[in-house]
């Protein structure tokens, strides 16, 4: 096995472009290393207290999955809970809450992600929870019904018993073309009942491979025991072959498409706005995202001031942008105020898109979405878990775990010229989808349920 | 911050209770144990930090944690503003109050706020909880004395300007069909009204009435006698020293004085006789929201610590009973959990699902069947061990967010708890016995006295759940 841990010694040394300087913020440094069987390894110190975070992402989410098998990555992830050579079904998290810790796994179109946190002494039960699954998933038919009845009860929390609920879904249908994205995560109650052992089976050794997974260790370790430990644990793991990589590309769109849905369970109108962008890490969908906070950007945004305050067409209004690693989103999401129409608000927000499209925004707004920035930036500083998290991702889905301490700096770097640019080139019409909620609920009146006992 | 660790070996009960590596395994619902992951049976002995306690002279006590890993420092400051002083026809004052507060000074409107504050990236907000209500701003370092100024302007300088508690109402209008939509909401809507029937916690929404009820007038008369200083609990957390701290806040907050002001109390009523079960329909729900629920404790009961460790055996976090059941062996539901709601005007006991229409019955009674197994049965030791050492061993990961340490304080202050309660948390923790927890879900959790929501499709529903008792069916509306 060789080894040949990489110090990362990261300097934040992107030049300002304009602009008032922010003071700077110190790099969270961290050792990379990769396992001879190509498992990724990260490991940062942070001694403030005597806990750690220990995160492995792997490079599967639901662009992975094929037709009449949506939602499998995320019951996949479910399995993960259900016990391994070494580990009883359930075990993993009664152990992980009963010694003093916390965890959880979520699943997205790109990747899907497993955490816990612990106190320090608990260093080699993380390991060996994470490392035994990897190694060993025990899929049984018991398990994976038993799982297959709680990842339903979520889509029903989730999505088919609440307001607004189906809207989400059929926006990423109108989005994409692609079958990778147009599905929901969740997937279909029909596709989650076809899913099956030997697709459990087959899943696991395509992609839950030490070869396609980052592993992130940070806290009140010792980074070269800590290594140590990961290969005692992880290092025997078999590597398998690579799976192949998706093709996410979207064919161009040239019309607008909108759809208008009856919701049964909702009692105001809302309207979603997505345009189309292109992936994390592009230079416009990094403009876009700076522009969202001062479109969107809360009570001071213009979206806000002009549809809630001065029109009052809507009671709540966001606006973001959605980055995927794939072709993302700028969203727009308003609460339409009964007796308003969700057309006048169309006609407003277009009214506010058309002005970005003509004027760069103001130095003073530049200022806001700025220290927005900083305050962003710093505050997952104060979790081992969030740096985790960062660090694994970003090594997972962009080659690139020290997209955390650069992501900002080039954020800072970004002009009104760039997210003008960036604007005219994505906020067009034809490139975006609008789906109406229409409330079909209807108030009961008073006298209608008599009482019953 | 100056954390003082020492690994010491486990107190004598907890670690004869672990089970030793390689024992025979064992299982309980919805998990099987192994026994074969490596654990460490130390407890990592921690001292929580100390905050720093300054007297302010507008009379306010400030806490200080003063931790500088990360450049940003948050305030919280309590006033005696709360809902349960509004007027019986005139719910909302204080959560309008809070509002308007932040809509309008001498020198500013409500944009010229909200610009202000994205200008030094600040977050001031304001809150009206029961019996108190709460100020919090949070900013970086260097903005921090700008976003005091600012909130030294809104609380000194205030105008409730007629227009923005106008638009305030039309928002909460919507906001409160909204709320109609929701289980969840329905469901905690109906229980406070049934738990606290004699006074004003029985409400937690305003209506369209009293909204339209409230004139700007009667909102500057709860500013002024309820946003005031004296006597309350204020606390700091983050990058400063507290000696900045109490010289800051002097500084912006020097014009603000006023109370002391008395605090609500009410009568604490022991748990409601008689079984109750309520049904809200929901047209088209393919789930059943369940909530069932009984008074039990306030936060000054002695029974407290007790409770906690109960509920941790019985139905806190996923290596509870209720979770291991009815999520992990039964399948009926994605969450499921329990737990007290004490303070000094709350004292109940909860337990809430949402589980699929079909399901609605077996879940119902497996729940309940939970309530009586462990009011009945003795918990066994190493799942006592276990939920102890869940609760003293996690205590850990609490000590990394400073805000996160000033709340554990601030906890400690507000209801006169021992100035070393947190030093001897875990010694408490560990002390209690099986005949403990025994003996208060016998006092607490509900079972022939339980008050059960469901919010569901009544047409499916309606009748299996008078297998649970008599009904009383409403709607949303009514």
């Amino acid at each position: 096995m060789s080894l040949k841990p990489l110090l990362a010694i990261l300097l934040a040394a992107a030049p300002l472009v304009f602009g008032q300087a922010q003071p700077k913020i110190a790099p969270v440094k961290f050792t990379d290393t990769t396992l001879d069987n190509g498992l990724r390894v990260i490991i940062s110190e942070d001694h403030d207290t005597p806990i750690y975070a220990i995160a492995v992402s792997y490079k599967v989410g639901s662009r992975d999955e094929r037709l009449g098998r949506t939602g499998f990555a995320h019951l996949f992830e479910h399995m993960m809970f259900k016990g391994s050579e070494n580990v009883g079904p359930g075990e993993h998290f009664y152990l992980v809450f009963t010694k003093g810790g916390s965890m959880n796994g979520t699943t997205n179109n790109d990747r899907t992600l497993y955490f816990e946190i612990m106190p320090k002494n608990q260093l080699d039960l993380g390991l060996f929870l994470e490392a035994d699954r990897m190694r060993s998933l025990n899929v049984t038919k018991e398990n994976l019904d038993n799982q297959r009845q709680a990842v339903k009860e979520e889509r029903r929390l989730g999505v088919d018993n609440q307001p607004y609920g189906q809207a989400y879904e059929k926006i990423d249908e109108l989005v994409y073309d692609n079958f990778a994205y147009k599905h929901s995560v969740i997937g279909s109650m029909s596709d989650l009942d076809a899913a099956a052992v030997d697709d459990v089976k087959q899943f696991f050794k395509t992609y839950y491979a030490p070869n396609n997974a980052v592993l992130a260790l940070v806290g009140d370790l010792d980074p070269k025991d800590t290594l140590a430990r990961v290969k005692k644990f992880f290092g025997a793991i078999a590597r398998q072959e690579p799976p192949k990589p998706v093709d996410l590309t979207e064919p161009e769109k040239t019309a607008e498409r909108r759809l208008t849905l009856d919701d049964k369970l909702a009692r105001l109108t809302r309207i979603s706005i997505e345009y189309r962008t292109p992936e994390t890490g592009n230079a416009d969908q990094r403009a876009l995202s700076v522009l969202a906070s001062t479109l969107g950007g809360g009570e001071s945004g213009r979206l806000y001031q002009k549809l809630v305050k001065e029109k009052e067409v809507v009671t709540s209004i966001s606006c973001y942008a959605q980055g995927r690693a794939g072709p993302s989103t700028f969203s727009i999401d308003a609460m339409v105020r009964p007796g308003k129409t969700a057309e006048e608000v169309d006609g407003l927000i277009s009214e506010e898109i058309a002005k970005v499209l003509a004027e760069p925004v103001t130095a003073k707004e530049l200022e806001r979405a700025r220290v927005g920035m900083r305050r962003s930036a710093v505050s997952p500083r104060g979790s081992v878990l969030q740096i985790a998290i960062s660090l694994a991702d970003d090594a997972a889905l962009y080659n690139d775990p020290n997209r955390f301490n650069t992501e900002y700096e080039k954020r800072l770097a970004v002009t009104p010229a760039d997210m003008q640019k960036a604007a005219k080139t994505y906020l067009r019409t034809a490139n975006r989808v609008v789906v109406i909620s229409k409330p079909a609920a209807q108030p009961a009146a008073p006298t209608s349920m008599p009482k019953q006992n | 911050m100056n954390k003082t660790i020492v690994l010491s070996v486990a107190l004598a009960a907890w670690a004869a209770a672990q089970t030793p590596q390689g024992q025979q395994p064992s299982s309980f619902a919805g998990v099987v144990r192994l026994n074969k992951a490596p654990i460490s049976n130390e407890v990592l002995k921690v001292k929580l930090p100390r905050p720093v306690e300054q007297k302010l002279s507008n009379g306010m006590r400030l806490l200080v944690v003063e931790s500088h890993k990360v450049p940003t420092i948050s305030l919280q400051i309590a006033i005696p503003s709360g809902t349960l002083q509004d007027p019986e026809d005139m719910r909302g004052i204080a959560e309008a109050t809070a509002a308007l507060i932040r809509l309008g000074t001498k020198t500013r409107n409500a944009k010229d706020l909200a610009e202000a504050m994205a200008d030094v990236g600040a977050s001031i907000g304001f809150g009206a909880g029961q019996d108190s209500g709460s100020i919090f701003v949070s900013a970086l370092t260097e903005n921090f004395d700008a976003a005091l100024a600012l909130l030294a302007d809104m609380l000194l300088n205030p105008t409730f300007p007629q227009d923005e508690l106008d638009k305030w109402k039309t928002r909460q209008k919507s906001n409160l069909q909204q709320a109609k939509t929701n289980p969840g909401s329905l469901a905690y809507e109906r229980i406070f009204k049934v738990l606290y029937p004699s006074d004003a916690r029985q409400y937690t929404l305003p209506t369209v009435a009293s909204l339209d009820k409230i004139t700007r007038e009667k909102v500057i008369e709860h500013y002024k006698a309820y946003y005031v200083p004296s006597g309350e609990l204020a606390g700091i957390a983050g990058d400063i020293t507290p000696r900045d701290a109490a010289a800051k806040l002097e500084k912006a907050l020097a014009a603000w004085k006023g109370g002391p002001v008395k605090h609500p109390t009410l009568p604490m009523a022991g748990p409601l006789p008689e079984k109750k079960v309520m049904l809200i329909a929901r047209p088209n729900s393919v789930q059943t929201f369940l909530l069932v629920a009984n008074r039990a404790i306030d936060r000054m009961s002695p029974d407290y610590i007790e409770c906690q460790v109960m509920n941790r055996v019985l139905g806190s976090g996923p290596s509870s009973r209720l979770f291991r059941n009815i999520r992990e062996e039964k399948g009926y539901t994605y969450g499921i959990g329990s737990g007290f709601s004490a303070s000094k005007v709350l004292n109940f006991f909860m337990a809430n699902t949402s589980v699929r229409t079909e399901v609605t019955e077996p879940a119902l009674a497996e729940l309940l069947k939970e309530f009586q197994t462990i009011r009945d049965v003795p918990v066994p030791a190493m799942e006592l061990a276990d939920a102890k050492s869940a609760i003293v061993a996690g205590f850990v990961l609490g000590l990394e967010n400073p805000s996160g340490v000033l709340s554990r304080w601030l906890e400690q202050r507000e209801y006169g708890l021992p100035e070393d309660y947190w030093d001897q948390y875990a010694a408490k923790i560990q002390a209690v016995t099986a005949a403990d927890v025994q003996r208060v879900a016998k006092k607490y959790v509900p079972l022939d006295n339980a008050q059960i929501i469901a919010v569901g499709d009544a047409s499916k529903i309606a009748e299996l759940l008078k297998k649970f008792g008599p009904v009383e069916q409403t709607n949303p509306d009514n």
